[in-house]
């Protein structure tokens, strides 16, 4: 075996971790350009506005659309056991818990990555390889301040909001369902989910969503900003995000449950 | 000495660009930089607002030393010194009239209404203003280096970089964006550094001329220099011959 052959695959494994830890440097580089703009305020508050418009008013169909669904499909999967085990009662405890907690943020996070945080790598990549962000810096306008900052706050903000309407679309989704599969009345459901569940559940899933969203905020800021190389950077850019964030979600899913109990 | 290069040198990677490069340009002049594709010449004016950091060497610009500024400190630079990119670089997402707004409203405190106002004032100098709600991909080429040149002078500049202004743009568009640069040096005393390789553009507006070619400056001089020179890369680029002993 050649020299070569023996250690290309260890000379791979260093690139990878070399890698990651470029981006991630970069991103926390990115994160605290992006707050040192908070303190004083350097936030353009029409752009910022600009952004909660577009990433979340624009995005209620959608996030409407998989709660309600994911909320109904949570109660067909369990109306077997349900059924099987007498288990009408925790039908409304066991949907709204699991939702507020878990699905709620994370499929949200998920959809919110794949529309929000895909378009905005996708057009901070094209600004930089059509040069507008030079052209920004030629206005003597920070790129930071102007495009990144109120992204991230845009993105946090609207995704804890959208997750909060989640939720409640999801439950009412699941509550529909139960009346009509499992002939449990709203409330019934209501009755079994309010004196098992505490503000904790609600806010577990909140500080998970935040977390989330920075996720994809910074990722696809990162990405975006790391353009190289034409319309076909572009699209690596935005593959790279969409990939980065989902991967960040999970991994931050599985801590912060751990912390977050 | 308003502007002034030093000695730059710029490579990138193994590619040397400039090659201890030095010029003056003097107060309001119609300042051309010519030369072949991939000369140097976006590179070099790029250096002089800060978006290139030259390897070694100094740029002076109204006697500030200016290579060496931070990002923040060249702010004040950019505010004095606009640029018009090659491809305008308007942004896609604001109209014509938002993209002229946008340093009004960023740097003279203005309201985002009273900032649109004036930018449209602005767009009928460049005689946009009937193109001051459309979004920059409903217009032509030549279209989008008007509002890009509405847009640089918002701040009004004592200084203008001109990267390409009339390159991919109809005949009569290159000759009107020719005398609009020709009269903001001659109405308004601004100083306009143009990189270009459009030769009508250089022989009808140019006071003078500095010729890059192969990282170092070939030729510096009047048009009239540049016509009857002896020396044949010069000659060649001048008369725009395919033959010649200039290496492109």
């Amino acid at each position: 075996m050649s020299r070569e052959t023996l250690f290309a695959l260890p000379a791979r494994v260093g690139a990878g971790i070399l890698s990651v830890a470029d981006q991630v440097g970069g991103m926390t580089l990115l994160l605290g350009q992006a707050l040192r703009r908070l303190f004083p305020p350097r936030v353009d508050r029409y752009e910022l506005v600009r952004n909660l418009h577009r990433m979340g008013v624009q995005s209620l169909p959608i996030v409407i659309a998989t709660a309600a669904f994911t909320g109904a499909i949570m109660v067909i999967q369990a109306a077997p056991l349900v059924i099987r085990f007498n288990a009408r009662a925790f039908i409304g405890w066991g949907a709204s818990f699991v939702t507020f907690r878990e699905v709620g943020p994370l499929l949200i996070a998920l959809m919110f990555n794949g529309r929000v945080g895909a378009n905005n790598a996708a057009e901070l990549g094209t600004m930089v390889v059509t040069e507008q962000v030079d052209g920004l810096r030629a206005l003597a306008i920070d790129p930071i301040g102007y495009l990144v900052t109120p992204r991230i706050l845009a993105m946090v903000v609207m995704i804890v909001a959208l997750t909060v309407l989640g939720d409640g679309v999801a439950v009412i989704g699941s509550m529909i369902t139960g009346d009509l599969l499992l002939d449990v009345h709203p409330r019934t459901f209501i009755a079994s989910a309010l004196p098992m569940l505490g503000p904790w559940d609600v806010i577990v899933g909140l500080i998970k969503s935040a977390i989330f969203g920075l996720m994809i905020a910074l990722t696809s800021c990162y990405f975006g900003l790391s353009t190289r190389g034409g319309a076909p950077g572009v699209g690596r850019s935005v593959n790279a995000s969409v990939v980065a964030a989902a991967s960040g979600i999970f991994v931050a899913d599985y801590l912060s449950t751990f912390v977050l109990g | 000495m308003p502007i002034v290069f030093e000695n730059i040198h710029k490579a990138f990677g193994d590619k040397v660009i400039l090659d201890g490069v030095d010029f003056r340009i003097d107060d309001g002049e119609c300042f051309f930089i010519v030369g072949a594709s991939g000369a140097g010449k976006s590179v070099m004016i790029k250096h002089l607002i800060g978006l290139l950091r030259p390897d070694q060497g100094e740029i002076y610009l109204d006697g500030e030393e200016v290579s060496r500024l931070s990002e923040r400190d060249l702010y004040p630079v950019r505010k004095k010194c606009a640029m018009v990119f090659q491809n305008a670089t308007l942004f896609d997402s604001m109209t014509c009239a938002e993209n002229v707004a946008l340093p009004l409203r960023k740097h003279t405190g203005r309201s985002h209404g009273q900032a649109l106002e004036a930018a449209r004032e602005r767009l009928e100098l460049v005689h946009m203003q009937d193109f001051a709600d459309s979004y920059p991909a409903e217009l032509g080429d030549g279209m989008k280096k008007r509002v890009a040149i509405a847009r640089a002078l918002t701040l009004d500049p004592r200084y203008v970089l001109f990267d390409e202004p009339t390159t991919s743009l109809d005949p009569v568009s290159a000759r009107r964006t020719d005398a609009l640069i020709r009269s903001l040096c001659d109405d308004l005393g601004v100083t306009s550094v143009v990189v270009s390789h459009d030769l009508v553009s250089i022989f009808s507006i140019a006071d003078r001329i500095a010729m890059l070619y192969k990282g170092h400056l070939r030729m510096l001089g009047t048009p009239k220099e540049f016509q009857e020179t002896d020396d044949p890369v010069v000659r060649q680029f001048v008369r725009g011959e395919a033959e010649g002993p200039m290496d492109v």
